[in-house]
């Protein structure tokens, strides 16, 4: 086998996101990202979707050995691997969640608010699934629809979804229902729907619309976005915790409650892996700190998505 | 009931609102910290609320009983325990009954010495942080340790003084209302019921008494010398007996060494015993019963003057006085002569009566003054009182009077006494003053039953210089005529001051002495009540001591502490503290909260 030096290079899919935001504007960080994890990944993120055989190319380092042609190897003595095509391309529909809750961080300092999560891993998400050929639209909403961008599967459209991306801010409550069944106007056969959110809904609603979605024969994915505060809860001695959307509070003092807290936040999250699990919705628990290379990994994996 | 050790440290108690205090003032309102996820919280809390709220209400609980418990740790509680093997430091008066009663030998055993063992049985349950007292019948309380009063009871032997037991336990009763301890009394006695008087008893009381009856007892209860002075023909002797059976007793007496007589006696019959002329002087009587059991009662000692009868000039002196002088005469106690005049100032001895005619006044009290004598009368006092109740006069009503004043060299020789304390009957050298005129518009003397020996005194003794003839046992006071400076007994004497206490140590003859001269006596003997053996019963004893506990000696040392045992409530409460402190360190320990 021949060696080859690989060049060590900074992969932004890996880096905390914060440190990775610092970067740039969203456009140039995200193509970053997705040049690292398109160079880090070992398997074809086209793999699995319904594909034929294309054509033969070098074998590069990082490539699965099982994609390695044995008899040209033997004839020739030369690494080529097969590449494969897909039959039909992919049209995926992003929904993401831009509630105000959505804009919250517990560390404004060292983590980005999960809005700003969102907006660059679904950039990151979208170029990965525009340079594969695949269609990608977005709908984003608060209470209310507030943008629809039909998929498409020209790279320019990427530049629009970014745009749309950049501009968004955080609204006020959160009604996704509206915005899940708007999907199925954008989707007239059979894709794949992301939905990026905080879950911070009526939980039996959304799971309705969602599984109203694998009723049509969509392969869901459910980002369940957390700030790391959300998870081990935190604060002064005694607080009163307000919700920025529905102005409900409770005082209580962490100390006392951050265990029973932590098993609540596992329930929740139980209940939701288990709920989309029976109706084969993808569901990934994703905190704010998670590197977006490694949710993008997930999230394009597909055992990770409905059948 | 419960008690405390150090009961000031009771006032802590007012730190057990601190947490109360920290938990109200720490209730202000919290910051506002916006919370997407305030839905999970709200589940949290649905959840354990309840369970929250009732930690924190325990916790709460917890601290404040944490600071009770120390506070009362503190103060060092105890609490009466029956049955405890250890005691709480205690504060114990102990009492021995050493009285002249305790002499008495019971199956060859002095009592005494069963007292003296349950007493050093007693403190051997002491401890060094225990407070003790020995209390004898000397009246005087010790303090020491054990081993200091172990000696002092080893060292007790039966004294000479009644207790009077009512009196002990007052007594103990006082010493432990100073004591911050919790006190209890423990009294090892023979129970004499003679002895048994009412206590108001706060203290717990453990009465130990012997189970065996005590023997039948006989002792003198009284020795009567008679009218004083003695003739040169002799006199009478009257011995009385007191105790438990009514048994004819031979009694014999003597004067000094001469040879005694005897005769029979029984309880409530004296025997009068005749004893031959003797030279005149001071000599001490001795009255004796064969020995028993209890031999400290059965001997008494009296005292007797022997001088010639008083030659007295009785002319003016009155009505009454003259007839009571015929009386003495005839009854050989005085002779007509010169020695005395009765009733005006005269050569010699005079005893000298108020003039009936003011006027004369004056002139008898210049007469008085040329004479030397330091007493003058005074203005007449209108307006009826009694005299003392002396054993001179005894009480007898005065209507009038000339007040008697001293000339200037203080008040010395005061005899009598009317209420208030204003002399009566006064003497200065061998002259005596009355301040009433023997006549019954005057007093009612001349017409009462103590007249005649009022007489027989006056001029035999009073008149020739002599003062009184006392009787005591030792240890009471007996109070001092005004001129005595001084109380010989054998080779031993006291100086003393006239007019104040003396009492004696023991019982004997003890003389008094003024300016070189014997002038009376005091005959020193044990209390006849002592001679009655018999206990008081249980029942009575339990209705006049606020139910005290009566065991028998054996009993009393066990109980000694444990009838008033009070177990130390010290050891439990700081073990309960550390358990609080354990439980609330548990209940609020972070991982303990945050692991629900």
């Amino acid at each position: 086998m021949p060696s080859t030096t690989i060049p060590v290079r900074p992969r932004l899919d890996l880096l905390d996101p914060f440190e990775v935001a610092k970067l740039g504007g969203l456009e140039v960080i995200t193509e970053g990202v997705v040049e690292g994890f398109l160079a880090g990944i070992h398997r074809s993120p086209r793999r699995g979707f319904s594909v034929e055989f294309a054509e033969h190319r070098m074998y590069q380092p990082g490539d699965e050995l099982r994609y390695v042609d044995w008899k040209i190897l033997g004839r020739h003595d030369r690494l080529y691997v097969k590449q494969y095509e897909e039959e039909t391309n992919l049209r995926a529909m992003i929904v993401c969640d831009a509630s105000r809750s959505m804009a919250w961080t517990g560390s404004p300092d060292s983590v980005l608010p999960k809005l700003a999560y969102a907006q660059r891993l679904i950039a990151a998400l979208t170029l990965v699934l525009l340079r594969q050929r695949d269609a990608a639209g977005l709908i984003t909403f608060d209470d209310d629809v507030r943008t629809v961008l039909p998929p498409r599967s020209r790279l320019s459209h990427w530049r629009q979804l970014v745009a749309t991306l950049a501009a968004l801010e955080a609204g006020q409550g959160t009604a996704a229902e509206p915005a899940l069944r708007r999907v199925v106007d954008q989707l007239r056969r059979r894709g794949l729907v992301v939905f990026v959110s905080d879950l911070l809904l009526e939980r039996e609603i959304a799971l309705k619309a969602l599984r109203f979605l694998r009723h049509r024969g969509h392969q869901v994915l459910v980002l369940h976005l957390m700030d790391p505060a959300e998870v081990a809860l935190g604060g002064p001695a005694e607080a009163r915790f307000e919700d920025p959307e529905t102005r409900a509070a409770v005082v209580i003092r962490p100390r006392d409650w951050a265990g029973a807290y932590r098993e609540t936040v596992r329930t929740v999250v139980h209940e939701w892996r288990l709920a989309c699990r029976r109706h084969g919705i993808g569901y990934h628990r994703v905190t704010t700190d998670t590197p977006f290379g490694v949710v993008l990994r997930e999230a394009l994996a597909p055992s990770s998505r409905s059948a | 009931m419960i008690g405390f050790l150090h009961p000031w440290a009771l006032v802590g108690l007012a730190a057990a609102a601190i947490p109360v205090l920290l938990h109200l003032l720490a209730r202000r309102e919290p910051p506002t910290v916006t919370f997407p996820a305030v839905r999970y919280l709200v589940t949290t809390t649905r959840e354990h609320q309840r369970r929250l709220k009732l930690q924190n209400i325990l916790l709460l609980v917890l601290r404040t009983l944490l600071i009770i418990v120390l506070v009362l740790a503190a103060a060092g509680p105890t609490l009466p325990r029956s049955g405890v093997t250890g005691h709480a430091p205690s504060a114990l008066v102990l009492v021995v009954d050493n009285s002249p009663s305790s002499g008495v030998v019971v199956a060859g055993t002095a009592r005494l010495a069963q007292l003296k063992a349950a007493a050093r049985r007693v403190l051997a349950r002491a401890t060094p942080d225990d407070a003790l007292w020995l209390l004898a019948a000397d009246g005087v309380p010790r303090r020491g340790d054990p081993p200091a009063l172990r000696d002092q009871v080893d060292a007790l032997t039966v004294s000479s003084r009644r207790m009077d037991l009512g009196e002990a336990l007052g007594t103990a009763n006082a010493i432990l209302a100073a004591e911050p301890r919790p006190g209890e009394i423990s009294l090892l006695t023979d129970l004499q019921a003679s002895a048994v008087s009412p206590a108001e008893l706060r203290a717990p009381l453990v009465v130990g008494r012997p189970d065996q009856p005590p023997p039948a007892n006989v002792g003198i209860a009284r020795l009567e010398t008679g009218p004083q002075p003695w003739g040169a023909d002799g006199g009478r002797l009257t011995v009385s007996l007191a105790g438990d059976t009514s048994r004819a007793t031979p009694v014999s007496a003597r004067l000094g060494d001469r040879p005694a007589r005897q005769a029979l006696a029984r309880v409530g019959a004296p025997a009068v015993l005749a004893l031959p002329g003797a030279a005149s002087g001071w000599w001490q009587a001795n009255a004796e019963l064969d020995p028993d059991e209890l031999r400290l009662d059965d001997s008494r000692v009296g005292v007797v003057r022997v001088a010639p009868v008083a030659q007295v000039n009785w002319d003016s002196a009155g009505r009454y006085a003259a007839a009571a002088c015929d009386v003495l005469e005839a009854n050989r106690r005085i002779a007509r002569g010169g020695e005395v005049t009765l009733g005006r100032l005269a050569r010699g001895s005079a005893i000298v009566q108020p003039p009936e005619d003011p006027a004369a006044l004056g002139a008898l009290n210049r007469a008085l003054a040329a004479r030397g004598v330091a007493w003058r009368f005074g203005p007449p006092v209108e307006g009826a009182s009694v005299t003392d109740s002396g054993s001179l006069v005894g009480r007898v009503r005065v209507l009038r009077r000339h007040a008697l004043q001293p000339a200037g060299s203080g008040r010395t020789g005061v005899l009598a006494t009317v209420a208030g304390g204003a002399p009566w009957l006064v003497r200065s050298g061998n002259v005596v003053l009355l301040a009433s005129r023997l006549d019954p518009a005057w007093t009612d003397l001349p017409v009462s039953a103590g007249f005649m020996p009022f007489m027989d005194a006056l001029v035999n003794r009073l008149a020739r210089g002599e003062v009184s003839l006392a009787e005591g046992a030792p240890g009471d006071a007996v109070v001092l005529p005004d001129l005595v400076t001084e109380v010989r007994q054998g080779e031993r004497d006291w100086r003393v001051e006239g007019g104040g206490v003396f009492r004696p140590t023991e019982p004997g003859a003890y003389y008094l002495v003024a300016d070189g001269d014997t002038v009376g006596a005091i005959a020193a003997n044990v209390d006849p009540r002592e001679s009655r053996l018999a206990p008081a019963p249980d029942a009575q004893v339990r209705r006049l001591w606020n139910n005290a506990r009566v065991v028998s000696l054996d009993d009393a040392a066990g109980l000694a502490f444990g009838a008033a045992a009070r177990g130390d409530l010290r050891g439990p409460l700081l073990w309960a503290a550390l358990l609080l402190g354990l439980a609330e360190v548990v209940l609020a320990s972070p991982w303990r909260r945050q692991a629900r």
